[in-house]
């Protein structure tokens, strides 16, 4: 009872894990199907996202920030679900803000290096933009060629603007879960089988996933 | 003491060399505006510039090796593609566009006719995966360059590491881009007054400023801007430019205003290339001109030139040919760095 007033001190919590999800499972690329009914089922090939400005809050207050913050998620790259951060003692804090995409001042700033490198498949050619987050597969709810459904969520300029902060509760834990079940829930398959660009659809898809984030309490 | 005195002689003599060597890479000249280009980004330097050069010119960069940077954008033609109206690219496919002339790119802050490219570091991405054009990913460009016999060498004289990165590959290419400067035309001797305009030329820039100034304003003869300038859409490519990446209806029709520099061997003109003479283009603006929501406000009185008007007024825009700029060996094709290593 005591130790629940306690405020959510993470110790030598240097690393932080963005774990995609299916429901209770653990998402694997490729290989591997899952159900989203009794009768349908889905199959993911690509799954990357950028997470950046990770910040470390206490009572509302901004206690760490991690300097050139973009880190580029790839399930296909176990590593890149780990993001070190390079913070030398522990902090009080009892939340954590990130932002999914990259903002507005880099996406106008040229070429950039690093995660951000345009080589990384995450930025638009023809219309200058990084995509903020990627999500392909197939299911056989798809009416599309091939069954495949292609989401590359992105826009930095209102009022298509894709770009999304979330704020969670720490709760002890370095690993933030993105349940693409959840994310599914909320979108018809069967009308809605791509968004390639900038939209009013891309901004309510980015609201969705912003919410499909969450901290696993160990 | 004589060595300390010596080197604090040597340094600012050293410096000042410095300095101008840096000038010479880059200069504004003067009563132009400042460039939207920010140089602090991305410093020019020598190999720098001569690696973007080679890169501009090598068909590496497009799926099958066939076309460059250079194809649709050749010197002679103010870095444009002469001859046809919509430029084609790998395998022949034609695009849905004029290839747009190159020059003060360091003055433009967005790119492509309806501009989909919001800065030069990311406009080479545009063509190299375009379909039409070089149907090639950056990626697989990175890959061909670090498998190369020269570019790693050069790569690592330009920025200190052989390992070729995307950013690296395009801030090279923009390193070139940005020195292609065009000053030097009889238009810019006559307002340094080191020239004068004959009586002919003199009368149609009168004409011009009047006429065509507000959209093609000097000294870059563009004003930047985004304009509907009337004419007809062409029904086979339903291209409504500027729109298509704004969402926007207001924007409907309009396309970049494309400058006038060198205007006399950049033919043919407009963003799909309909017309081959200036003439025709003159003709289009005093009656060809279609009233749409959208059109410019500067085109909404009816530009009204006689034949001899049209005529002073085209001796005028062939004074913005700067032929110094046309055929300057620096911009040319690199054969020191693409002949003669890469056969080897």
């Amino acid at each position: 009872m005591g130790s629940h007033f306690l405020p959510a001190q993470v110790k030598k919590m240097d690393t932080l894990v963005f774990q995609p999800m299916f429901g209770d499972s653990t998402l694997v690329l490729s290989t591997y199907s899952y159900k989203l009914n009794d009768k349908d089922s889905i199959q993911f090939d690509v799954l990357k996202f950028y997470i950046s400005g990770i910040e470390f809050l206490n009572k509302g207050k901004p206690v760490w920030k991690e300097e050139n913050s973009f880190h580029l998620i790839d399930a296909s790259q176990e590593k890149t679900m780990s993001v070190i951060l390079k913070r030398s003692s522990s902090i009080i804090c009892d939340q954590i803000k990130f932002n999914i995409g990259i903002d507005s001042t880099i996406n106008v700033s040229g070429a950039m290096g690093g995660d951000l490198d345009p080589t990384k498949g995450m930025y638009w050619t023809w219309q200058s933009g990084y995509i903020n987050f990627k999500l392909e597969g197939i299911s056989n709810v798809c009416k599309s060629k091939n069954q495949e459904f292609q989401y590359h969520v992105g826009g930095y300029e209102s009022p298509f603007n894709a770009f999304q902060t979330v704020t969670l509760d720490c709760k002890r834990s370095n690993k933030i879960e993105i349940d693409i079940k959840e994310l599914l829930s909320g979108i018809d398959l069967s009308k809605q089988d791509h968004i390639m660009s900038p939209s009013a659809e891309a901004v309510v898809l980015a609201q969705k996933i912003s919410k499909t984030f969450s901290v696993q309490a160990q | 003491m004589k060595n300390k005195i010596s080197i604090f002689i040597l340094i600012p003599v050293l410096l000042s060399a410095f300095m101008q060597m840096k000038m010479r890479l880059f200069e504004t000249p003067a009563n132009w505006p400042k460039p939207q280009y920010d140089f602090s980004k991305n410093p020019l330097t020598e190999e720098k510039i001569e690696l973007g050069r080679a890169l501009f010119y090598d068909p590496i960069l497009s799926k099958n090796n066939t076309i460059s940077c250079a194809s649709c954008h050749s010197q002679y033609t103010a870095f444009t593609h002469v001859d046809h109206a919509l430029s084609h690219g790998i395998e022949d496919r034609i695009g849905t566009r004029n290839s747009p002339a190159l020059m003060n790119l360091a003055w433009q802050k967005i790119f492509m006719w309806d501009g989909a490219i919001n800065h030069l570091d990311v406009q080479a991405l545009g063509p190299i995966s375009n379909h039409l054009e070089m149907d090639e990913k950056i990626e697989n460009v990175v890959a061909k360059l670090q498998s190369s016999k020269i570019y790693p060498q050069l790569f690592l004289e330009a920025f200190g590491d052989s390992v070729i990165t995307g950013q690296h590959t395009l801030k090279a290419i923009s390193q070139f881009m940005l020195t292609l400067v065009s000053k030097d035309s009889k238009y810019d001797s006559v307002m340094r007054k080191q020239a004068a305009f004959s009586s002919q030329e003199t009368n149609g820039y009168k004409l011009f400023q009047k006429n065509c100034g507000n959209c093609h304003k000097e000294p870059l003869f563009t004003n930047g801007e985004f304009e509907n300038n009337g004419l007809t859409v062409d029904t086979l490519l339903n291209d409504y430019g500027r729109v298509s990446i704004s969402k926007d209806p207001n924007d409907s029709l309009k396309f970049k205003v494309p400058t006038l520099r060198n205007v006399e061997f950049s033919m043919p003109y407009m963003h799909d290339g309909r017309f081959k003479k200036l003439k025709q283009v003159l003709d289009h603006y005093t009656d060809g001109v279609q009233t749409s929501k959208t059109l410019s406000p500067h085109l909404q009185q009816q530009i009204k030139l006689t034949s001899n008007e049209k005529v002073d007024l085209i001796a005028f825009m062939l004074t913005l040919t700067d032929k110094k700029f046309l055929f300057d060996q620096n911009y040319s094709y690199p054969k020191h760095i693409l002949l003669s290593s890469r056969k080897k």
